[in-house]
């Protein structure tokens, strides 16, 4: 059961188109909805005027900010004090901070009547400079929030090193970064259906990761008791981090439907999506490392501008992130970060797979390699003179890293990859003027997991047994893999256990999916839940006997104790919960990457790619392949592939899916995936948490062979343009 | 305008505004939300279909150039009840994860195996058929390893 590859019960669903998004909901009486947004990025907004919209034949109605005044501003999903001063209005107000900004709302008896209504809107904007670069921004001479600065928050983390460290090093490395912003780009976009009851409550109908927070963050807004919400996630088709937060547009939703008392939706449209919110990434990163001759280091400075868009709601706590994971795999005498999150004039960013942990391995995996490069050590050599080797470990940033055996995983890396046959062939290649390849390494070290999680088991009279879970699958495939974990504690065949979960009226309390912590920390709270279930029937099952409970054995669904048993159904209806809070957990890996690189087009082509992973202990084998496979490929379009560009008035350039290029089946490099495996100590299960690993693993790894092809011992980032 | 759609076999006849795009005409006025919209501009290919066994982009098409056209969609791929090899395939190779592009890339894959199945049989061909569409969970692997698993056997599609 646990570690079985079994095969997903979601898809006998979705092979058929039987599947349910937000998008199939049929509710009567349902209007569309679509947005009037801002067609600049920065201004003041004097005016919108909506009569003509309100004419277009089929629209209902047409709300700008005046004709919602009371709307609820939008809420911080975490750091609120980067929020302070810097309010986020669902409909813009006074200034507009982004392109694409929501500015007015028009409900319509479908899409193509809302989309006409949009069309007939005047907005007037009086334009102001606009900031894209975060440094730039963080400089001054434009306020976006005005007699505020657009630093939103500022942190350190570890102290600076002394004068003499940098002095007395054998050798000094510095180097500067850009982690380019990305596009979540799920297939689905973002989408949402809200349906005025009759009690003043809500049903909302949504795409989401974290329906709980959602029902808090709605119930606040509105002034409306919790009870009075009840959110329901259908199937999500893709979610990668942009789907966890409560979005102004959802507020404008739950806003209109009221006013109307009719069930509206919002159906984001791909140009709405690429142009964001949300964005992932946007760093510019500063590094300094200081190292003996033999490569060990003895010091590590990072410095973070992250470009947080018009507004820090979303994207604020996420260089925290990178801060945290700074020093990755190595043990380091002494580490100073110094993050700023700044506000500019682009769509405010959000986590994005990996969520801070990609851009903290990018800069410390580039350093490293640049380091051994620069005193002639093989770079995997660099590495293991670095590693952490002791557990549990301490960062200096803050973290208690559980387990693991970096050098492991890295021997499995390059083993797998054949490094000595590449290396020949890279020699082969140079002595015959052929196009260049290079290797490059990346040994990652990942946080998953964050806060606690609901799970319950309840037995049921018929033999079967029902698991309820505070996660909320995206795509991953919960109502397999949960039923495995809960069938292994109970030993009974997973096919007698389904899932429930995403629906706030049914379970009471969650927390959500994301930062790769569903099995770690939902998988181990079921885990207890069925074990405290196995213990409450336990002391029954001895009251049904007359024996003392010490004397009763459970196995596979019954209690036996003389000879007689009692099936765990004779004793249902039985419950059992748990709320389980176990700290983060640390997954590691490493990752070696070939390239070939064209050096007249600067055409990179990945020729060989191993990632080994170590997730602890894996529920699916299938489902965890498949979520390596897929992050993999997600980091491959960072490394490569993908960018939102803006022009210089802020005005994305990657609105549709031929500017913005994802990878495609023909990007797809021959992959090989290996693991090893140490069990999360915290954790009854021992799951550490997959699905951003790849995100994590492969820039580094593909960017570090690329500089390695081209003998670049310039630091800057040699990401090079490329030809599809 | 009236039209008459063919679909799954079954006849639709609709009213709908010349504008009103094929994939819409689907969901709404047919019914079949198993075709999805992904951009709406006809790159990610999540809304394929086949029409008059040709697979098409029906957020490209408009319902009404389709009258009296024979359209199938994901709901047409079952036979009497039982699932199409394809269907199989892709659950067993762990083709699909969040299931939202999983209709279109099916649909691509079934028209390519009733025109010219030897498709499957070159991994280039292969590879360039499955680079019509995008996945965004998936990586691509476990779709070119479903195609692989029906080579060879070729279900007859009636329209």
């Amino acid at each position: 059961m646990i570690g079985a590859r079994t095969l997903r019960r979601e898809d006998a669903r979705l092979v058929r188109g039987a599947g349910q998004y937000v998008g199939d909901i049929r509710v009567r009486g349902c209007l569309d909805a679509a947005f009037v947004r801002s067609p600049v990025a920065h201004g003041e907004l004097r005016g919108v005027d909506l009569s003509r919209v309100r004419a277009v034949p089929g629209v209902v109605a047409a709300f700008a900010h005046a004709d919602l005044p009371y709307l609820p501003p939008t809420p911080p999903m975490l750091d609120p004090g980067s929020i302070e001063g810097r309010p986020w209005p669902p409909l813009a107000t006074g200034r507009v901070r982004f392109y694409g900004e929501p500015v007015a709302v028009v409900v319509a008896g479908d899409r193509y009547l809302a989309e006409d209504g949009c069309d007939a809107a005047v907005v007037r904007v009086d334009p102001l400079p606009v900031l894209l670069d975060p440094t730039e921004a963080a400089a001054g001479g434009v306020e976006l929030f005005p007699g505020l600065s657009n630093v939103a928050a500022e942190r350190e983390f570890g102290a600076p090193a002394g004068d003499d460290v940098w002095r007395d090093a054998a050798i000094v490395v510095e180097a500067r970064y850009r982690q380019q912003r990305l596009a979540h780009t799920s297939i689905e976009p973002r989408a949402i259906l809200v349906r005025p009851e009759a009690d003043d409550g809500l049903t909302v109908w949504v795409s989401h990761q974290a329906p709980h927070r959602l029902r808090r963050d709605l119930a606040a807004a509105f002034g409306l008791e919790p009870d009075r919400v009840r959110v329901i996630v259908p199937d999500v088709g893709g979610a990668f981090g942009g789907k966890s937060e409560t979005w102004p547009e959802y507020l404008a939703i739950v806003a209109a439907a009221r006013r109307l008392h009719r069930p509206v939706r919002w159906l984001e449209d791909r140009r709405e999506a690429l142009g964001g919110p949300p964005h992932g990434r946007g760093q510019h990163q500063r590094v300094r490392l200081a190292a003996d001759a033999d490569g060990r280091i003895l010091a590590y400075e990072l410095h973070i501008d992250a470009d947080v868009g018009g507004y820090p709601h979303t994207g604020a706590f996420v260089p925290l992130a990178t801060s945290m994971m700074a020093t990755g795999a190595y043990r380091i005498p002494s580490v100073h970060v110094r993050t700023r999150a700044v506000v500019t004039n682009a769509a405010p960013t959000a986590p994005y797979r990996g969520a801070g942990r990609p851009e903290a391995a990018f800069a410390i995996e580039r350093t490293v390699e640049l380091l051994a490069r620069r005193l002639g050590l093989d770079a995997a050599e660099v590495r293991r003179r670095n590693f952490i080797r002791d557990f549990p470990y301490e960062t200096l940033t803050g973290f208690t890293y559980d387990s693991g055996d970096y050098a492991a995983a890295l021997e499995v890396a390059l083993r797998e990859l054949g490094i000595e046959h590449w290396r020949a062939e890279q020699a082969r290649r140079r002595a015959a003027g052929a196009w260049p390849i290079g290797i490059g390494l990346c040994t990652y070290v990942e946080r998953s997991g964050v806060g606690e999680e609901f799970g319950a088991v309840e037995a049921r009279p018929d033999g079967t047994f029902v698991a309820l879970s505070g996660c909320c699958s995206t795509g991953q495939g919960h109502e397999t893999s949960f039923p495995q974990v809960v069938a292994d504690v109970l030993g009974v065949d997973p096919a007698l256990v389904r899932l429930v979960e995403k629906d706030t009226a049914v379970v009471p309390s969650g927390v959500g999916s994301f930062a790769s912590r569903s099995m770690q920390t939902g998988g181990a709270a079921l885990h207890r839940a069925a074990t405290k279930l196995v213990a409450t029937a336990r002391q029954r099952a001895a009251e049904v006997l007359h024996v003392p409970v010490a004397g009763v054995a459970y196995r596979a669904g019954a209690f036996v104790a003389d000879g007689r048993s009692v099936p765990l159904a004779e004793l249902a209806p039985l419950r059992a919960e748990d709320t389980f809070d176990p700290p983060e957990a640390f997954p590691f890996g490493a990752y070696a990457a070939v390239v070939e690189v064209d050096p007249e087009l600067g055409a990179v082509r990945v020729l060989d790619l191993v990632a080994v992973d170590d997730y602890g202990v894996v529920v699916n084998p299938l489902i965890v392949e498949g979520q390596a496979l897929g992050s993999i490929v997600q980091g491959l379009g960072q490394a490569l592939y993908e960018g939102v560009r803006h022009d210089a008035d802020g005005r994305p350039l990657t609105l549709s899916l031929l500017d913005y290029l994802l990878p495609t089946a023909s990007e797809l490099p021959p992959v090989r995936l290996a693991e090893t495996r140490t069990p999360n100590p915290n954790t009854p299960l021992g799951a550490k948490g997959a699905g951003e690993a790849g995100c994590i693993g492969v820039p580094p790894a593909v960017l570090n062979a690329v500089a390695d092809a081209l003998g670049l011992d310039d630091p800057q980032d040699p990401r090079m343009p490329v030809a599809r | 305008m009236r039209v008459v759609l063919t679909v799954n076999g079954s006849a639709f006849e609709l009213d709908v505004p010349p504008r009103r795009t094929l994939a819409d005409a689907l969901r709404e006025e047919c019914g079949l939300t198993g075709t999805h919209l992904g951009c709406e501009h006809g790159v990610c290919g999540a809304c394929t279909v086949l029409v008059d066994g040709e697979a098409v982009r029906s957020c490209l098409m408009f319902a009404v150039q389709c009258d009296g056209r024979a359209v199938r969609t994901v709901e047409g791929l079952e036979r009497d009840g039982l699932e199409h090899p394809l269907q199989a395939a892709f659950s067993a190779e762990h083709a699909l994860q969040c299931g939202f592009c999983t209709p279109g890339f099916l649909m691509l894959v079934a028209g390519a195996l009733e025109s010219d199945p030897a498709v499957l049989d070159d991994p280039q061909r292969l590879r360039e058929l499955l680079t019509s569409n995008l996945c965004r969970c998936t990586g691509y692997e476990g779709i070119r390893r479903a195609c692989e698993r029906v080579r060879g056997l070729r279900p007859p599609l009636p329209g």
